[in-house]
């Protein structure tokens, strides 16, 4: 049994319902991401945990035992938010030993349990200031040990790093993570960044529409978009419209260039039309590039972007873009030549809508 | 110097006059209670009567009591307003307003007409009833100050999410609201009770048609009855004045000096 499990969650507001039948079984210690645009109702489902939404219908157990009737206060979860949610009023130290002292814990617990959790986000130092004389990153990291303090059976982290700058948002998700496996605990974490939730997280749920659109690893998700929407949300991708000749020999016609897929399309008919998905760094223009299908096009533009150089190229009225690595022998072609494009047929994804 | 300028240290210059000039006239003749010589005479008598220390305690001790009942009421009543029924905010914001469009003394007969001794609840039948229905019109007059203070205050933080960071960490709803919100709308309270202070102590209205023995309706006595001594109590009512809203500075001061940062 999974040691946190969301079953057929609903929720609406009003007459609008804004999370469909949400389904996920999370494992003890796993890392899950949300991952979605704005207004997704990754954000709902994560409340919806803590306890702050109540579901419209279905089920949420941690550890076999249901929630759905639990006032937040009693599901011990730890929660940090995007605002970080430090009490003003009290120090760094009485900012950690909140929870403990709701808890009824002894004094001597508290200061050591408060001391530990400092040296676990190493800001042991800073224990007498207050959350406005801290920096950004500094107030999430005491908000993730004021989370964890009180030993949650379940971290919720609501978009943690959206406030930071750049540079503090990469140290601090590797601070996280590596914060996750010592401790090993049950982490939910929303973003709408697809580099953050590729990088950390266990598994993926890309959602889109109140939906789980796929649930998979970082690689799986990246990789093997299962939906259109996964597919143009994650990474960049080349959607390519191809007409199916042959659905038994996985044969279709990219324009009037003819290609044998590794993908079934069998469920189609001959003249349907089929989405197909190409990463842009899957394709090259060497001749020496490992390839079993080819595409032959006009180059539309190439744009020099640092490491890499981005071609795009027309094949049959699409569009397809790739990248090549950047070095002193390479010249980029130039718009109107005709170029051959060389990848792997398993590259090529049958994509669903 | 430009004309702009020129006429903005006019208009000053006239405004400071209209205010200070009376405020000087008034402490000269206070302190011409001795003939031929500046004197605190007045202060002196004011000081030494008995019946002022009475009122001004008694309207020290229900500016108190006003201050901690009406922060009792408003305090929870700001909160649960924005974390939980924003939609009746506009209704609430006018219904605080109210006490500054009816007047005091229509207020004070719709009290006498609720609760006189021959009704259900008969607050006016005794001394404490009555000392308990001046309190709670007090806090009535000084409810569009208090809210609007601790609103604001409200407003400077996040509400919501401190509220829900609290619960997360299991805390209930008497420790969320004193240990949680009630220090980061500190300053909202102080200016709050500043300015109630300020109202309570010299307002004449309630206390004398309710027949108590309060700063205001001394102040109107003595001024009817004497030459030198009101003079003398309206410098001290405007000093109480003045330090509360001196008070009032300090604290958004020290307010600005430490933002409540969430």
């Amino acid at each position: 049994m999974a040691f946190l499990e969301l079953a057929n969650l609903k929720k609406s507001f009003g007459n609008t319902q804004v999370v469909h039948d949400f389904n996920m079984q999370i494992e003890k210690g796993e890392f899950i991401s949300f991952l979605g645009p704005s207004g997704c109702g990754k954000t709902t489902v994560l409340r919806m945990i803590a306890g702050f939404e109540t579901p419209s219908a279905g089920r949420i157990a941690i550890g076999g035992k249901e929630q759905n009737n639990l006032k937040p206060n009693k599901r011990n979860i730890g929660m940090v938010f995007q605002a970080y949610a430090l009490f003003p009023n009290m120090t760094v130290h009485d900012n950690v030993a909140f929870g403990l002292k709701v808890a009824g814990t002894q004094a001597t617990e508290i200061d050591a349990r408060v001391k530990d959790m400092l040296g676990l986000i190493k800001l042991d130092h800073l224990a007498d200031r207050y959350p406005y004389q801290l920096s950004g990153g500094q107030q999430q990291r005491v908000a993730l040990a004021r989370a964890l303090a009180v030993r949650p059976q379940v971290l919720l982290l609501d978009e943690p790093l959206s406030a930071l700058d750049a540079k503090i948002r990469v140290s601090l998700r590797e601070e996280i993570r590596a914060i996750q496996q010592k401790l090993g605990i049950t982490t939910v974490f929303v973003t709408h960044d697809q580099e953050e939730a590729l990088s950390i997280s266990d598994r993926i749920v890309v959602m889109n529409a109140g939906r789980a659109d796929q649930i998979g690893t970082p690689f799986e998700i990246y990789n093997t978009p299962a939906t259109r929407f996964v597919a143009s949300f994650v990474g960049t991708l080349n959607m390519i419209e191809a007409k199916v000749v042959d659905p038994s020999a996985n044969r279709i016609q990219i324009g009037d260039q003819g290609v044998t897929l590794k993908q079934s399309v069998a469920a189609f008919k001959a003249g349907d039309t089929v989405s197909l998905a190409l990463r842009p760094e899957a394709g090259s223009l060497a001749e020496s590039a490992p390839c079993d299908t080819k595409l032959t096009g006009q180059v539309v533009s190439a744009h020099f972007l640092g490491s890499v150089i981005r071609t795009r190229m027309n094949v049959g009225g699409n569009v397809i873009s790739f990248d090549m690595f950047n070095s002193p022998g390479v010249t980029p072609p130039a718009a109107g030549e005709t170029v051959t494009l060389r990848f792997m047929a398993a590259d090529l994804l049958v994509i669903r809508d | 110097m430009k004309t702009s300028r020129l006429g903005a240290w006019i208009s000053i210059g006239f405004g400071a006059i209209y205010f200070v000039l009376p405020l000087i006239a008034t402490v000269e003749f206070s302190l011409r209670m001795r003939r031929g010589a500046y004197s605190f005479d007045a202060y002196a008598s004011v000081f030494s009567e008995a019946q002022f220390r009475e009122t001004f305690g008694y309207s020290m001790l229900m500016a108190l009591l006003t201050i901690v009942f009406g922060m009792l009421l408003v305090v929870p009543t700001a909160y649960w307003v924005r974390l939980r029924l924003p939609q009746i905010r506009p209704i609430v914001e006018f219904i605080t307003l109210l006490p500054l469009v009816i007047p005091a003394i229509v207020i004070v007969f719709g009290y006498l007409r609720m609760y006189n001794s021959s009704s259900i609840l008969p607050l006016t039948g005794s001394t404490t009833g009555t000392n308990i229905l001046l309190v709670l019109s007090y806090i009535t007059l000084s409810l569009p100050y208090m809210y609007r203070a601790v609103d604001t205050a409200m407003r400077a933080i996040d509400v919501r999410t401190l509220t829900e960071a609290a619960e997360s960490l299991g805390a209930g709803w008497a420790t969320i609201l004193f240990k949680c919100i009630f220090p980061n709308v500190m300053s909202g309270v102080l200016s709050g009770a500043f300015i109630t202070l300020a109202i309570v102590m010299g307002e004449f209205t309630m206390a004398a048609l309710l027949n108590r023995p309060a700063f205001g309706p001394y102040l109107q006595l003595v001024g009817a009855n004497r030459a030198y001594e009101p003079s003398a109590l309206a410098v001290i009512a405007f000093s109480i004045t003045w330090l509360s809203m001196g008070l009032l500075q300090l604290v958004s001061r020290f307010h600005k000096a430490a933002p409540a940062k969430s």
